[in-house]
């Protein structure tokens, strides 16, 4: 699976969709071979070398940040894509509203799912000493996180603040860091906007905590 | 303003979940009878209040419902 950069996205938003939310898409990877596969939301590539795990995914509102957290970066690694036009072509403005609901769910409504082996989750927080978290290092039940590739988009603690649309206006700028162990129970979402903030972050939320020897840091970021 | 919370009130909202990354909001019932509604703490320790409070006054605090 390959999560499509903004630059390719934006390409393929200006492509019609083969169906409701999809592209059908011919993928030429940097070593010169192509590849047909799904796009989802012009944003996430389910190729057909994909394991059948992966290719017969159901594709709903709350398994898709999941899987896109799952999916590698198509930066370094598509050289072009191009939609295999179908006759079911929807507008694109249908496609934008698909697309901003596909995923805006936020974590404590969704369904509860595992954590895979060596998955990484982060914590934002104003706090270098964080409550949250247990004498031996884990994380207590009802903690909320953010996964590692979501907060690669996190510089400094006041974009902390507005991607995961925090009411607290002190920049968080001490990021916490858990791995936990495989199958530890989860729940994936997207931030809403609110707290006069844009919110549009992945949200993860471990309702039964995190296991003792998880948590380490905190790491401080710019303010 | 904000009022920091003592140890009794820190280990129960650590006993709650969060409502967000980093903060919970809540009901909390003052000695006087007063609820005060949908007010954030942040770090299970300080608390917004609209109004300057003691945390002597607190008589309970409740996740808000949403």
């Amino acid at each position: 699976m390959i999560r499509l950069t903004a630059s390719r996205t934006q390409e393929l938003l200006s492509q019609p969709e083969n169906g409701m939310g999809y592209q059908i898409v011919e993928v030429t990877n940097f070593a010169g071979r192509i590849e047909k596969g799904v796009a989802y939301n012009a944003e996430l590539v389910v190729l057909q070398s994909d394991p059948p795990s992966y290719r017969e995914a159901k594709i709903t509102k709350s398994t898709y940040p999941g899987l896109l957290n799952l999916a590698e970066s198509s930066a370094g690694e598509i050289r072009s894509i191009r939609v295999l036009k179908g006759e079911r072509a929807i507008s694109l403005s249908y496609r934008e509203s698909v697309q901003k609901s596909a995923a805006a769910k936020p974590a404590k409504d969704a369904p509860k799912e595992k954590t895979k082996e060596n998955e990484v989750f982060k914590r934002f927080s104003a706090y270098d000493k964080d409550n949250r978290r247990t004498a031996d290092d884990g994380w207590l039940p009802g903690t909320y996180a953010t996964t590692e590739k979501d907060a690669e988009n996190v510089k400094t603690g006041s974009d902390a603040v507005a991607r995961y649309a925090l009411p607290n206006k002190a920049p968080a700028s001490y990021v916490y860091t858990c791995k936990p162990k495989k199958d530890t129970t989860i729940q994936y979402g997207t931030v809403e906007p609110a707290n006069d903030q844009p919110g549009g972050g992945v949200e993860v939320l471990f309702a039964d905590g995190t296991n003792p020897g998880s948590v380490s840091g905190p790491e401080k970021i710019p303010d | 303003m904000r009022c920091k919370l003592d140890r009794r009130w820190i280990d129960h909202l650590l006993g709650l979940p969060e409502s967000g990354m980093g903060y919970q909001r809540v009901d909390v019932r003052l000695h006087d009878g007063r609820e005060l509604r949908n007010l954030l703490v942040f770090n299970a320790e300080d608390i917004e209040t609209p109004e300057p409070l003691s945390v002597e006054d607190i008589a309970d605090i409740r996740l808000h419902a949403t």
